[in-house]
């Protein structure tokens, strides 16, 4: 739900609370008046019949409509008092709440107790009038709000519609020109925009010198390790050596191999979470793996692993051409390095769906921490754990569903482009 | 082959120019992107070597000027930056090959030795080790004149023991240069050895003498004693 639309029936809530109560009170004023009126109009009817009786006192009891007098047998003193009472209407046929004033009046050393009655306009009309404008004002409202709320989202708050636009459309990699926002004559959204501007900035540049941090870390670790292989191999051209330090040396190639691939890997995994892949264009998905196994024929027949494959030629995927052959790369690469000798690998891409088993060892960790930074299975082994997380990664790059389970002597792994 | 090395890491430089001494090659050193120019203005050479990290000025626009103004010279990008569009780029701008820090000399040779055969016009273009001829057009080997019947795989490994004649080759350099980075388990070594041991027996089936040697504790070496 949108700002205006919250706000809107926010509004409309409370002025109907606000209509309620409001017209609870009118109604109370109104009455009031109303009442004040009608005592004060029996009150004057009440004088006027003091003068009538000056002229034509009553003898016993007098009674007209609303009216009646009876002559007291003694002398009493003056008394008003109004009460409410309910009478029959004459014309409405109904009973009908009636203000009635009961008095004793001493006219020419006669007392004289006086009742009157009467009604102006019925409580049941003023509600009736009342809740009738009252509905009326509250549509005629409820209908200005709509215009208003429509008026103001599309004029009003336009700049900040603009500015959330640009939001969205920000990206880290994007190009390095400064984020421009528009101008406007509202405070609030030009300080935000002011805000944005800085932050947007401040973020890039931020995000450069990371980048350029994790980059430069894995450079500067690669120059100091040539030096190191390019020096052991002048060691290991010497003519004196013996057996044990020939191979002592060749252990620390290997490391330095390692050590030289970590940094590459973790290099790699940095430019994907940074979003740096963004050269999409349309991969033949089923060429590129029936390519990919080819160069890993060697390897594969090397270790007399038994290959089994069914490609459809027809799958098709829009991503980096880079990264979904690192994903292949690394997931064939992955089945053979963890296979048996003389074991069997299953490759199958059915349409948009890519699965990879392999026989070998059974995990000794959970399957669910396989995708995991440094997670392996066999901790002592030479591989550096990071080819299933940088698949993962690329996976969740591209929003690809990926999965692993062990069945039946198979590790599989299946992605769903 | 006369080479003119770029790179500021004086270290990496000097174990670069001996080895390619020892081959007989000429290899000069040019620590900065100036000295460079100025070493190019005043001689000729066959191969660049070129470090893209360079203290005055980045790699990549000073290989644009290079090939600008020396054409037929050969360039090797060697850089610590592993990436892939830097390695693109490189190869777009006109280098002829692109290798990543950390090497092994071996395999720089063998790539500078591609890069210069390559570029050479004149004459047959073969490499040879005594009786062993290789033909670098077609891939064929020729053994006392005799034509042998080699995988891809062997021609290279063959390819790179005859570039690197006298040099210890480790197991882990010709794994990597068979098989690049896909292969760094200890599997590989038993390869190579497979490799090995199939490519010495077809030489020596035409009438070839076993010229590579085991180096124990170590790897392999191509000579003749």
């Amino acid at each position: 739900m949108n700002l205006i639309a919250r706000i809107t029936i926010l509004f409309v809530f409370v002025s109907l609370v606000v209509f309620l109560i409001g017209g609870v009170i009118s109604f109370n004023v109104m009455m009031r008046e109303v009442n004040f009126e009608q005592r004060r109009f029996l009150i004057e009817r009440l004088d006027g019949l003091e003068k009538r009786l000056e002229r034509r006192p009553v003898k016993d009891t007098a009674s007209w409509t609303k009216l009646k007098i009876i002559r007291m047998p003694e002398l009493m003193e003056d008394r008003t008092s109004f009460s409410d009472t309910v009478v029959m209407h004459n014309q409405l046929d109904r009973l009908e709440p009636h203000l009635r004033l009961d008095a004793v009046r001493t006219v020419d050393g006669v007392s004289y107790q006086i009742s009157l009655y009467d009604i102006i306009i019925e409580p049941d009309d003023i509600r009736d009038g009342l809740v009738e404008s009252l509905v009326t004002m509250y549509l005629i409202l409820l209908g200005a709000v709509l215009i208003i709320g429509f008026m103001a989202s599309y004029f009003i708050l336009r700049p900040f519609n603009v500015t959330l636009d640009i939001i969205k459309n920000f990206s880290l990699t994007g190009s390095n020109q400064q984020v421009v926002f528009q101008k406007s004559n509202v405070i609030e959204f030009n300080r935000l925009n002011h805000f944005l501007e800085e932050m947007t900035n401040k973020v890039r540049s931020d995000y450069q010198s990371l980048k350029e941090f994790s980059e430069n870390a894995s450079h500067e670790l690669q120059t100091p390790l040539a030096i190191v292989q390019s020096k052991l191999e002048v060691l290991m051209d010497g003519e004196n050596l013996t057996e044990e330090q020939l191979e002592q040396i060749s252990f620390v190639q290997s490391a330095i191999k390692r050590l030289s691939n970590l940094s590459n890997a973790l290099a790699l995994l940095t430019k994907i979470e940074n979003r740096e892949f963004e050269n999409v264009s349309e991969v033949d998905l089923s060429g590129l793996l029936s390519k990919m196994l080819e160069e890993f024929k060697e390897l594969i027949e090397l270790k007399s692993i038994e290959r089994d494959e069914s490609i459809t030629e027809t799958a098709k995927i829009q991503a980096d051409q880079v990264l979904i052959e690192l994903m292949l790369t690394n997931l064939i690469n992955n089945a053979i390095r963890h296979n048996w000798e003389g074991g069997k690998i299953k490759v199958d891409l059915n349409g948009s769906e890519l699965t990879i088993s392999n026989t070998g060892q059974e995990l000794t960790i959970p399957g669910d921490q396989l995708f995991e930074r440094f997670k392996k299975s066999n901790q002592s082994s030479h591989s550096m754990g990071l080819g299933l997380a940088i698949v993962k990664k690329i996976c969740d790059y591209y929003d690809y569903e990926i999965g692993y389970e062990y069945k039946d002597d198979f590790h599989t792994i299946h992605i769903r482009f | 082959m006369k080479l003119l090395l770029v790179e500021d890491q004086e270290e990496l430089a000097s174990s670069i120019r001996n080895y390619f001494s020892k081959e007989g090659d000429v290899c000069e050193v040019a620590d900065s992107f100036a000295k460079a120019t100025e070493k190019l203005y005043a001689f000729s050479y066959d191969v660049l070597l070129l470090d893209l990290m360079l203290p005055d000025g980045d790699g990549l626009s000073l290989l644009r000027v290079i090939k600008e103004n020396w054409t037929d010279m050969g360039v090797v990008i060697i850089s610590a930056k592993n990436a892939l569009n830097d390695k693109l780029k490189g190869l777009e701008l006109g280098a002829d090959d692109y290798l990543p820090k950390p090497f092994h000399l071996a395999e720089l040779n063998a790539r500078a030795n591609a890069v210069y055969r390559r570029r050479k016009q004149d004459g047959k273009r073969t490499l040879s080790f005594n009786e062993i001829e290789l033909n670098l057009d077609n891939h064929e080997v020729m053994v006392n004149d005799k034509s042998i019947e080699l995988t891809r795989k062997e021609y290279e490994l063959l390819h790179y023991f005859v570039v690197n004649q006298n040099r210890l080759l480790t197991k882990q350099a010709i794994a990597e240069h068979l098989w690049g980075d896909y292969m760094d388990t200890m599997d590989s070594f038993d390869f190579v050895y497979q490799h090995i041991k199939n490519l010495r027996k077809k030489i020596m089936e035409a009438g070839g003498k076993d010229y590579l040697k085991t180096v124990y504790g170590a790897g392999y070496k191509m000579k003749d004693e």
